[in-house]
């Protein structure tokens, strides 16, 4: 069944092609269309997913029939179908929401879905170079989709995320072309034999491995890395700040776990001391600094997306830890996190459309006003913190297994002050929702995110055309003249406060699937 | 996307309610006809179009490829629009057509892609067509496909940022 691994890359480009071309002339059908691409992509995904642990097997895949290390190879094994999966079924949802919330443009569901094609090649490919190209769609990719709100804010958030994003993309090159050097070669399981061949001594290859993982870094948006990652976030329509904070980082992420584990190989851990204390003590730094910094944070949208910074750190330590609980912790969490943020930006995104809410301090008494949106923000936040028996407390938990297992205490000590900052700036949120009483002033609308002037510009055609490029887009202008939300961008979020819970319970399940992989990556 | 907004942005004068925006479109662009430009250029194109279509061929064989034809071959556009006028082009050249340009280039990558996988191959393998020296006009076919899409977006670009951009709009600061 491995021809079917191309073809997770060329559904959505196919279907962007089609949604492009249609759309011009009939733009109500883009929505239509995206959603019968997405659907077929994600069932691909699931059968993909189905197949590779049904049969404990890796799939592998030579792209035109060139064999590798020659040729590109496509592979997918028990780490990888979870992303597959994940990028599938997530983009999904977030197009049921953004059915209403826009935007609604064919370039969007065109951005969109080019979004998801290079996601999924992220997650699929074994072949390094292949990476890059990926690396560089999903980032074009996302450029756009930031920039589709038509204000000044998102246009700038969009440029200074292009600016580092290719800084970022050009060191991963870098480190790319040092291993070449180095090898001759660029297919990863050949890469993982021909670097231990080289030796790990070789400054070539711990150049190549610094370049490569600073690279990934900026992608994932570590601490000192992050900076374009929050105006990015906040500054993107609600739909689109969804998708990319709960994809983007993700699977940039896993990537860099694919990397250490099939190049560089836990024997270049272990081997070369300082090449994993510099990428841990990067995530313990990220841990923390994200923490502080989102507790400092007034709008929430800008304190979700440090949040990031923060867990992404956590998914980061785990695949440098790299022994058999903190790894299953990564993926778990790696999976959990994009449920719980994709549903936190969704939850705040709706909320703002209902109350016009967008700050902290304008969120007390709010469980009164939007009982159903406040349950799953409540929801969501604490699982994000860590309660039981919600799968953010599973991932975690595994990490700071993990930690231990292998006698690294500080970052131990560092996962369990996160968790306490991450209460901090969780909680006053839940506490102002449930605890307080709406304060009397009672004109927060006014002060959304964005100029406002767009939707004033935008106002005077409104009654007699109603195409769809004059709804207004959530998260972008003022949020009175979104309305409220409808009944399927609830449904989705509740959705997603559900899979937080519920995906908890299933790690026991999931644990012995991808124990095979595990066995295969972590013991050379 | 890029031959979608082409069409549309920068031409909003109806939004006569708010005094403060000022529309800065092509006709505030400085443009001098000259007949020594317009001549030169008339003469030049075609021999321009040829050698990005020759880049685009060699790339199955040679140093070129539908990137640098697809550059090429997009200038060409562009030094019609630096002659003639940006207007005038614009108003020529059908946003329909660009969008058209870049649908069939992908199209006809993704339509390779997918043809060698129904004549029983694998994805992109170019042998399995029934056809002498299939590898070589696959290339050629592809490369092709990519020329026409680069040429499509450096056009809808060119033209996207020619349009301007509306000022009057408060700019948020960034914190």
């Amino acid at each position: 069944m491995s021809e079917l691994l191309p073809l997770l890359v060329a559904v959505p480009i196919v279907g962007a092609l089609v949604g492009l071309v249609v759309g011009y002339k009939f733009e109500r059908l883009a929505w239509p269309l995206a959603v019968v691409t997405s659907l077929a992509h994600t069932a691909l995904a699931a059968f993909v997913a189905f197949e590779v642990y049904a049969g404990g097997e890796p799939l592998s895949y030579a792209v035109g029939g060139f064999q590798p290390p020659f040729g590109i190879e496509l592979v997918v094994d028990g780490l990888n179908a979870a992303v597959v999966v994940l990028v599938a079924a997530v983009a999904l949802g977030i197009l049921a929401y953004a059915r209403r919330a826009g935007p609604h443009s064919a370039a969007f569901y065109t951005g969109y879905l080019l979004l998801v094609a290079g996601l999924s090649g992220m997650s699929v490919t074994g072949d390094m170079f292949n990476l890059y190209v990926f690396l560089e769609i999903t980032g074009l990719a996302a450029y756009a989709l930031v920039a589709t709100g038509d204000d000044g804010r998102s246009a700038v958030g969009a440029l200074k995320y292009l600016l580092v994003g290719t800084v970022g993309a050009s060191l991963f090159l870098v480190g790319i072309g040092y291993a070449f050097v180095a090898t001759g070669t660029l297919n990863m399981a050949d890469l993982a034999e021909k670097l231990a061949g080289v030796g790990y001594g070789s400054t070539l290859v711990r150049a190549s491995f610094a370049f490569v993982v600073t690279g990934l870094a900026v992608k994932t948006a570590l601490y000192p890395l992050h900076t374009w990652q929050p105006e990015a976030y906040a500054s993107a329509p609600d739909s689109v700040s969804a998708l990319i904070s709960a994809l983007v980082s993700t699977v940039s992420a896993y990537a860099l776990g694919r990397v250490i584990f099939s190049v560089y190989t836990v024997d270049f851990l272990s081997s070369v001391a300082f090449a994993r204390e510099f990428v841990l003590v990067l995530a313990g730094i990220s841990i923390i600094a994200g923490s502080v910094l989102a507790v400092m944070q007034t709008e929430l949208k800008r304190m979700l997306a440090y949040s990031s910074v923060s867990q992404f750190g956590l998914v980061v330590a785990a695949f440098a830890i790299a022994n058999d609980a903190a790894v299953t912790g990564g993926v778990v969490h790696l999976v959990g996190h994009a449920v719980m943020k994709g549903g936190l930006f969704l939850a705040v995104g709706a909320i703002a459309a209902r109350t016009g809410a967008r700050y902290v301090g304008e969120f007390d008494g709010l469980a009164a006003r939007a009982p159903l949106l406040s349950a799953a923000l409540a929801t969501l936040s604490l699982s994000m913190v860590g309660v039981p028996p919600a799968v953010g407390f599973v991932g975690k938990w595994y990490i700071a297994l993990g930690a231990i297992q292998s006698q690294l205490w500080p970052i131990a000590v560092v996962i369990l002050l996160s968790t306490l900052l991450t209460l901090a700036y969780f909680l006053r949120i839940v506490e102002r929702m449930y605890f307080r009483s709406a304060a009397p002033r009672e004109a927060p609308a006014e002060r959304s995110t964005g100029t406002g002037a767009a939707a004033v510009a935008d106002g005077g055609a409104n009654d007699d055309s109603d195409t769809d490029d004059e709804r207004p887009t959530l998260g972008r202008g003022s949020d009175v003249d979104f309305g409220s939300p409808s009944a399927g961008m609830v449904a989705v979020i509740l959705v997603a406060a559900l899979l937080a819970v519920a995906l908890g319970p299933l790690v026991s399940t999931f644990e012995p699937l991808l124990e095979p992989t595990l066995d295969l990556l972590l013991q050379p | 996307m890029s031959g979608n907004g082409s069409g549309s942005s920068g031409n909003s004068t109806s939004s006569g309610d708010s005094p403060n925006r000022i529309t800065r479109n092509d006709e505030q662009v400085p443009y001098v006809e000259s007949t020594i430009i317009m001549t030169t250029v008339r003469v030049v194109t075609p021999f321009i179009l040829t050698l990005g279509l020759f880049v685009m061929f060699h790339g199955a064989s040679s140093a070129g490829g539908g990137f640098q034809g697809g550059a090429i071959a997009g200038t060409v556009v562009l030094l019609l629009a630096f002659a003639f006028g940006i207007g005038p082009v614009r108003d020529w050249l059908n946003p329909a057509v660009i969008l058209g340009l870049i649908a069939v280039g992908v199209g006809t990558f993704v339509a390779v892609a997918l043809g060698s996988l129904v004549l029983g191959g694998e994805f992109l393998q170019y042998t399995a067509y029934p056809v002498p020296h299939a590898s070589k006009y696959g290339i050629e076919l592809v490369e092709l496909g990519i020329g026409a899409v680069v040429a499509g977006i450096i056009t809808g670009l060119f033209f996207l940022i020619a349009a301007g951009f509306e000022t009057g709009e408060p700019m948020e600061d960034d914190t």
